[in-house]
């Protein structure tokens, strides 16, 4: 990744993790504002339901009172002292003063429990009210009961009054429904809402929940919550999930309503929805969104602002630095500015500078040691054809002092020895002369298989000369291989000095492997002999002008072979093992370049 | 002053006599406002899709002569047939018309329309004229087959798109479920009514009738059976009929095990019938055990009504298992609702469970049959009829075989009977001559008016 990218990238990062950051905090403390205020709410509605549940308790007391204190229920009295009651002449008694106190139940019980009349259950006369405290004294205030009704149960906000005129008491039992419609006279601010339970079953059941509107959406959400009030009858709070739509989702507290002898008879449900808080929070994200957006936008357009002015020294200095790789030693970059990087720019010059003087350096120290070893070389090979032909010329001059009458003789001797001398100074010096005159190769079609298989056949020969041990040649050449663009001539003289090569590495005996092959668009040659291997110190030097490991050689085989193989576009390596032997590897491309 | 004396007192006697024949004496005119609960879409008598009702046979019976009637006794009498007469096995009945009798519109009774009127009632006999008499060809013997002639649905009605009839009142106007305002027939064969016309407002709850006696907008008003004590009490004038009208429990399928025989036993014992007539409807009928009163079958007695909670109980137990029962009723009868509240009761005193309800699909439902003919045999064929349980087999004439048929019904266990219940009347200051009637008829047609409140 380019510098500019890391700079753009590190920006935008810190955009978006600056915008992450401030949106998280926002939301956090949205949330918390959010939750107090509705926890305010809904100790609000709580205290407004207990305000309204006692007000309409007062209400109950109020009316009871005023039916127990009542002419009719005073004759009922009076009537039940007297005997057995007349249950038909107060079968509609209870419906019609109900009815005219606004009450939805009432019920006159004699002392032992029966009911004389019901106004919730008419046709119940006679049986008996199994909820009248019979050994508490009455309870002066209004209580949660339920009342059992043909078609259910209902809860009910109810009040008792003792009425003692005659021998007996008449109990006046009196209340009013706790359903939707006391649900409905709650003021509730928008986004909340009141649902209650009706606790007459052991276990959750659906139709017992009601809202203003009668029946609860869902009500099967609500159920756990309702069922750990049941179990822990206090006070819960649940979020309640009603949909994957978030917004939907409500906390709902759960308030247990107890009755006299401490019941669990109800439970107010108070829901206060989310979807404000979702909204806000929505809002705050789309903002969080725009502006983390444009905040990376700019960013971007800052970065790539701040990085062109940044980055360009770095880029000059990196094409520099590319063009001194490239061999361009005296390339300079422009001093900008006096900062960190124009000090960058100034050391890369003085160091651009150093190296070139270095390398002029370099060039004069190696070619001073080229000549050197040049000369050494030159040296050594003229020195030994001087000294034979050094000592048959002062052999001729003793001679023809000592021996005047064996001097024809001796010059006759002498004079080949001189000539053949004389050749190996002529050969030498061609050498020199060949190594210096590499002829640019003359590219063709070649068989590189055939080109191996006439050099195998030249040396097949020597290879089985009578002089030395034998030396098992082997062919593998690959099938088929395409033809290469190569100069014949040239190829020919490269493997046949590394056939040499490897001969001068078997004075024992051994095995030659010369092996073709191709491979994806470059054709191979591999010389293998199983000599006595290199050192890895030789292979480093192997191709090195003028660097033999033989006693005799002139370094120059390899130098050469390196020198067509170059030429041809090719490249040149050496594997070997100390004792077990060498390969080396001719790599061409099948199409030359030149 | 002796002498003065005695012509005085002659004078005064005389007087008196003068006055009281002038009180008794009939009265034509005025208008007979009655009020009515039901408020039936159609007057026509063959109607199977209205609801059998004494008060349907009522307004009926003022349109539509019947070709015989039952007096209280429940002898046959000839009404626009003046004969009838058997052919050997019961199964085909010659019925001789009355001649010079017309309907509403002036037209002739004749046979043919006669046999078209009661082909429309009852389609499966076989009827045709024959001269001035129809042959009624019944699917199978049928003794009772004059007697069920003098059911209201078999009034004679002409049906060529106005309705018409040959009774002693003829439709003035007609807004159904509503008004209906009948007049007097100057030339109906059994003569002229004593009122002009009648009124009948309809769909008048009790107590809106009742205010309607109080304050004296009708004149002649239904007052519910609990209720009737209630307003005699308060000096108005209610006449009770006999019980007419059965309040009995109605299984909607056949038991289908042995153990479901055993929890309808158990039901049937639970109830206490003497506390719903006493308290509920206040004595305004009487506790039932079997579907026919005992006033018309004189064996009613026979069928035990008490309660026994224990038998009930242990009755209960000898079922594992049961699944509640559903009791539906007419929301709109408050009778019917404490009623089926007090039968919940009572079940669950002996173990079973009854879930009201006001739908029509319920196991069993609380229902209330009007005794449509003095016959008892006839009554109890209706009611069969009306309470979908098979009709009634009667080996013979005899009270055995009636007793048998009843038996059988209630045996089925497809029916419970609670309560046969009296049908009263709220009858204002100027009603004269009102005579009450076994079947609970009202016979309009005698009443007249007085000009004056005693």
């Amino acid at each position: 990744m380019s510098f500019r990218r890391k700079l753009l990238a590190v920006f935008a990062l810190t955009v978006f993790l600056s915008v992450v950051a401030v949106t998280w905090i926002v939301s956090a403390v949205t949330r918390r504002a959010f939750e107090r205020s509705n926890e305010e709410r809904t100790v609000a509605l709580i205290a407004q339901f207990r305000r309204e549940f006692n007000r309409r308790g007062e209400e109950v007391v109020r009316r009871v009172q005023a039916i127990a204190a009542s002419d009719a229920t005073t004759r009922m009295a009076l009537a039940l002292s007297h005997g057995a009651p007349d249950y038909g002449a107060y079968l509609t008694e209870g419906k019609t003063i109900a009815d005219n106190q606004q009450l939805d139940f009432l019920e006159f019980v004699d002392s032992q429990g029966t009911i004389i009349s019901s106004a919730q259950w008419p046709a119940k006369f006679g049986y008996k009210e199994i909820s009248l405290p019979a050994a508490q004294p009455t309870p002066k205030e209004a209580f949660l009961r339920r009342e059992d009704l043909p078609d259910g149960a209902a809860l009910s906000l109810s009040a008792i009054r003792e009425v003692n005129v005659g021998d007996k008491p008449l109990y006046v039992i009196g209340g009013r429904r706790i359903d939707k419609d006391f649900l409905a006279t709650l003021e509730l601010p928008a986004g909340m809402r009141a649902m209650f339970y009706q606790n007459f079953a052991t276990e959750f059941s659906l139709q017992l929940l009601i809202d203003p509107s009668g029946t609860v959406q869902q009500p099967d959400r609500i159920a756990p919550l309702v069922e750990r009030v049941q179990q822990q009858k206090e006070e819960t709070i649940e979020l309640i999930h009603w949909s994957s739509d978030a917004g939907d989702d409500e906390t709902v507290h759960a308030i247990p309503l107890m009755g006299q002898d401490n019941q669990l008879l109800g439970i107010l449900l108070v829901g206060n929805s989310r979807r404000p808080y979702v909204e806000l929070r929505q809002r705050i994200r789309s903002a969080a969104l725009l502006v983390g957006g444009g905040g990376i936008l700019l960013a971007i357009l800052l970065s790539g602002w701040v990085a062109a002015r940044v980055t360009r020294p770095v880029e000059q200095l990196a094409a520099a630095a590319r063009e001194v790789a490239a061999g361009n030693w005296n390339t300079q970059v422009e001093v900008s500015s006096s900062d960190e990087l124009g000090e960058l720019a100034e050391s890369f010059n003085r160091m651009t500078h150093e190296l070139l003087d270095q390398k002029e350096r370099l060039v004069q120290t190696e070619r001073v040691a080229a000549w050197r070893e040049l000369a050494r070389r030159l040296a050594h090979e003229l020195k030994n054809p001087l000294f034979p032909l050094q000592l048959t010329v002062e052999n001729l001059i003793r001679a023809r002092e000592q021996t005047p009458e064996q001097f024809e003789e001796v010059l006759r001797e002498s004079s080949s020895t001189l000539l053949a001398e004389i050749s190996n100074l002529k050969t030498i010096i061609s050498r020199f002369s060949e190594f210096s005159r590499m002829p640019q190769p003359q590219f063709q079609r070649v068989q590189l298989n055939e080109v191996v298989a006439n050099v195998a056949r030249l040396f097949q020969a020597q290879l089985r000369a009578p002089d030395r041990a034998a030396i098992d040649c082997q062919l593998q050449l690959a099938e088929p291989m395409e033809p290469i663009a190569a100069d014949p001539e040239l190829l020919h003289r490269a493997i046949s000095n590394l056939v040499l090569n490897a001969m001068d590495a078997m004075p024992q005996g051994g095995t030659l492997q010369l092996r073709t092959r191709q491979q994806e668009d470059r054709a191979y040659v591999e010389i293998s002999d199983t000599g006595t291997g290199l050192t890895p110190e030789e292979c480093e030097r192997l191709f090195t002008p003028y660097y033999t490991s033989k006693e005799h050689g002139t370094g120059l085989g390899l130098a050469i072979v390196q020198s067509v193989v170059s030429d041809h576009g090719g490249r040149i390596s050496v594997q070997s093992q100390a004792g077990r032997g060498t390969t080396f590897v001719i790599e061409l491309p099948r199409k030359s370049s030149n | 002053m002796r002498r003065f004396a005695l012509p005085l007192l002659a004078a005064s006697s005389l007087l008196l006599v003068v006055a009281a024949s002038a009180a008794t004496r009939p009265h034509y005119g005025g208008i007979l406002r009655v009020a009515l609960r039901a408020a039936p879409a159609s007057l026509d008598p063959a109607d199977p899709n209205q609801p059998g009702s004494l008060a349907r046979s009522n307004i009926s019976r003022l349109m539509f002569d019947t070709l015989v009637t039952l007096d209280n006794r429940g002898r046959l009498h000839p009404s626009v047939a003046t004969s009838w007469e058997a052919e050997p096995g019961n199964q085909r009945w010659h019925v001789y018309l009355r001649r010079g009798l017309s309907f509403h519109d002036g037209s002739a009774v004749t046979s043919d329309a006669v046999a078209a009127s009661l082909r429309a009632a009852n389609p499966t006999w076989k009827i045709f004229p024959l001269g001035d008499a129809v042959v009624i060809e019944c699917d199978a013997p049928d003794p009772n087959l004059p007697a069920e002639l003098a059911l209201s649905r078999n009034g004679i009605a002409k049906r060529d798109g106005k309705l018409l009839g040959t009774g002693p009142f003829a439709v003035a106007d007609w807004q159904p479920g509503k008004k209906l305002t009948l007049t007097a027939r100057d030339d109906y064969w059994g003569g002229r009514p004593f009122v002009d016309s009648i009124v009948i407002e309809m769909g008048k709850s009790f107590r809106d009738q009742m205010i309607s006696l109080d304050l004296g907008k009708a004149d002649l008003i239904e007052v519910a059976p609990e209720q009737a004590h209630r307003a005699a009490m308060e000096n108005r004038s209610v006449q009770s009929s006999a019980p007419l009208e059965l309040m009995a429990l109605v299984f909607t399928r056949d038991r289908q095990s042995a153990e479901e025989g055993r929890l309808r036993q158990a039901l049937v014992l639970s109830i206490d019938r003497a506390a719903m007539n006493t308290v509920l409807l206040q004595g305004g009928g009487e506790p039932a055990g079997g579907l026919l009163p005992n006033w018309m079958s004189g064996y009613a007695f026979l069928f035990t009504t008490d309660v026994n909670l224990p038998q009930a109980r242990q009755v209960r137990g000898e079922v594992r298992q049961a699944s509640p029962w559903t009791l539906g009723y007419d929301p709109a009868d408050p009778v019917a609702r404490v009623v089926a509240e007090r039968v919940a009761l009572n079940a669950r005193d002996a173990g079973l469970s009854l879930q009201l309800s006001g739908s029509n699909s319920a196991d069993l439902r609380l229902v209330r049959v009007p005794l449509v003919s003095l016959d008892p045999r006839v009554a109890l064929a209706s009611l069969a009829t009306a309470l979908g349980l098979p009709q009634p087999k009667f080996p013979g004439d005899s009270g055995d075989s009636l007793y048998a048929a009843e038996t059988a019904l209630l045996d089925s266990q497809r029916v419970i009977p609670l309560l046969h219940v009296r049908v009263a009347a709220g009858i204002g200051p100027t009603v004269r001559n009102w005579t009450a009637s076994a079947d609970g008829i009202w016979p309009l047609q005698d009443v007249w008016l007085s000009a004056e409140k005693p």
